[in-house]
């Protein structure tokens, strides 16, 4: 469904991204794993066409959409839950919702869609006209996954939805996850936490310094390693 | 007692002018986090059309208030290009300077063309006043605070109810996140700028019609006079900015009523250095509003 190919994306003379390949299948939970810095947010941040890549293609459902405005991206069926939430907080929940929904111009759906949301969601329901910024960490996260569905996404893109959360409370994102996910959501995962990531996963990456150093099913991989390379980085590329 | 509230009402009623103006810098400054010094200057330019025309044309108020407007838009947009757009990617001091380079430009422009420096610019209605048990309305003042009371809450429905206001608070709040969601920032914060000069040059007809004329050296007062209310109100929170145009009006008012004229004009100065004392994120403090104060001291 999506094929990134040879990704390098750079700040200014820095290569954040040095030539990433990955595939995410459809129908799947895709997770991808590294340490801090290793480059996760940058190609979520490609992917969703906010940074443009100096090379490399990523294809998704056979369209190279590399480089392509956001506003292309989100019309080609992909959604971005963005690094710590960054929900509106000013803004009630309804209008963080409509915002999400900014790329659409029916106005039907739009409400139809919404009401989806209040009734996947039922705690955002309860503080629809709640400024977002009074919600719980919890809550935001669920705003904030909830605000990227509002364009039907086929593929969706979360960058570290757990973190910051309380234990019970990242057991609750997870179990959104796989609902969505059964539900036909395609799901793209950066996570810091490893151990609830791959009970997830159907397939999982690793990346370290810009590179892709792991590709395979959960349980290829002895869980240990994968923690101590997803959190400190392999010794290898250090 | 009374010369107290007859204060209040004079201040709240300027107030209300500089509550526009602080909800235009406040939207420029919220879009783009940059600071435009030529602010002022730019609306300027459109009470001096405004009032060229009237003296050209004797036009009536709408020729002039369509005037002044549309040379405040056009203003607005030519600073919009040079000092924010071209300066994207570069560091917000760029812009900052940039825009204190061309309210110089502005200014000089205007100089040459009118060397007189002082215009005279028409009524809004005609000038006379009534009372209403022991206070003193005048029509001028008047009309200005229904006018001004019209578009605040206008613009406020604006941000609250559109497509675009919706942007705008968006790409205020997270521009990152609004961009993720398909909001073409930079259009929007063009647009933006746009609406807040369209917004500039009706405090200044406002405020030019009550005075009935313009000087070239009240461009550095409106440019101040709408930084000044947006910080007291609070960064980037436009229900701030009218609050803090109110609340300077109204002090400023009372300090001439008991001080006189000279301290009217530090009056604002030492508010603002209260404000930013007491309450540094202003008076509506929103959680960003306190960072970007903090950000704002440090240039
Ligand atoms: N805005 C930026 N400007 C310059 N360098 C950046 C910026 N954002 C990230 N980087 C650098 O790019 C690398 C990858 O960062 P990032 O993608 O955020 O990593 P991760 O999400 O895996 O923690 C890091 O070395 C980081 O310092
Ligand atoms: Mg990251």
């Amino acid at each position: 469904m999506l094929e990134v190919s040879d990704i390098v994306t750079s700040y200014g003379k820095i290569e954040a991204l040095k030539g990433v390949s990955l595939e995410v299948e459809p129908g799947k939970i895709t997770c991808l794993l590294g340490p801090n810095g290793a480059g996760k947010t940058t190609l979520m941040m490609t992917v969703a066409g906010i940074l443009k890549p100096r090379r490399g293609s990523v294809r998704f459902e056979g369209r190279d959409l590399a480089g392509q405005a956001p506003r292309r991206i989100v019309e080609a069926g992909i959604a971005l839950v963005p690094e710590n939430r960054l929900v509106f907080p000013n803004m009630t929940v309804a209008e963080n919702l409509a915002a999400g929904a900014f790329t659409r111009s029916d106005g039907a759906g739009i409400a139809e869609d919404m009401e989806r949301m209040y009734a996947r969601f039922p705690r955002l329901k309860e503080r629809s006209t709640q400024a977002a910024g009074t919600l719980s960490g919890g809550e935001q996260q669920m705003l904030a996954v909830a605000r990227a569905l509002m364009v039907r996404p086929k593929l969706l893109l979360m960058d570290e939805p757990s973190v910051g959360l309380a234990p019970l409370v990242v057991e609750e994102i997870f179990r959104i996850i796989r609902d969505l996910n059964r539900d036909g959501t395609t799901i793209f995962l950066v996570e810091q936490n490893a151990h609830m990531a791959l009970q997830v996963a159907h397939h999982f990456y690793l990346l370290e310094l810009g590179k892709v150093t792991f590709s395979g099913a959960p349980g290829q991989l002895a869980e240990a390693e994968v923690i101590q390379r997803a959190y400190l980085g392999s010794k290898k590329t250090q | 007692m009374v010369t107290f509230l007859q204060s209040l009402i004079d201040g709240v009623t300027i107030g209300s002018a500089y509550a526009l103006l602080a909800l235009g810098f406040t939207l420029i400054f919220g879009v783009l986090r940059r600071l435009n010094l030529a602010y002022g200057s730019s609306i300027l330019v459109g009470a001096f059309a405004g009032a060229a025309v009237f003296a050209q044309w004797k036009a009536g108020g709408w020729a002039v208030a369509a005037a002044t407007l549309a040379a405040a838009v056009a203003a607005g947009v030519y600073v919009e290009r040079l000092c924010f757009w071209a300066m994207r990617k570069g560091a917000a001091i760029a812009s900052m300077v940039s825009s204190f380079a061309v309210w110089m430009q502005l200014e000089e422009f205007l100089a040459l063309l009118f060397p007189g420096r002082t215009l005279s610019f028409p009524p809004l209605v005609e000038r006379s006043v009534f009372e209403l048990g022991p206070f003193q309305f005048r029509t001028e003042y008047v009309a200005m605070l229904a006018i001004a009371t019209l578009l605040v809450v206008a613009l406020e429905w604006t941000m609250r109810a559109t497509r675009f206001g919706l942007a705008v608070r968006a790409v205020t709040e997270h521009p990152e996140a609004a961009r993720a969601m398909g909001v073409p920032v930079a259009r929007i914060a063009f647009w933006a700028f746009v609406l807040a000069s369209a917004i500039g040059g009706a405090a200044a007809y406002l405020m030019a019609s009550a005075e009935e004329q313009v000087t070239l050296h009240s461009g550095m007062q409106l440019t101040f006079t709408g930084l000044i209310a947006m910080m007291i109100g609070g960064i980037g929170s436009l229900r701030g900015a009218v609050a803090g145009g109110l609340v300077l009006g109204v002090v400023e008012t009372l300090v001439q009523a008991h001080f006189g004229a000279t301290a009217r004009e530090i009056a604002a100065f030492g508010l603002l250095f209260l404000l930013l004392v007491l309450r540094p994120g202003g008076l509506l403090a929103q959680d960003f509003a306190v960072r970007e104060a903090a950000a704002l001291r440090r240039v």
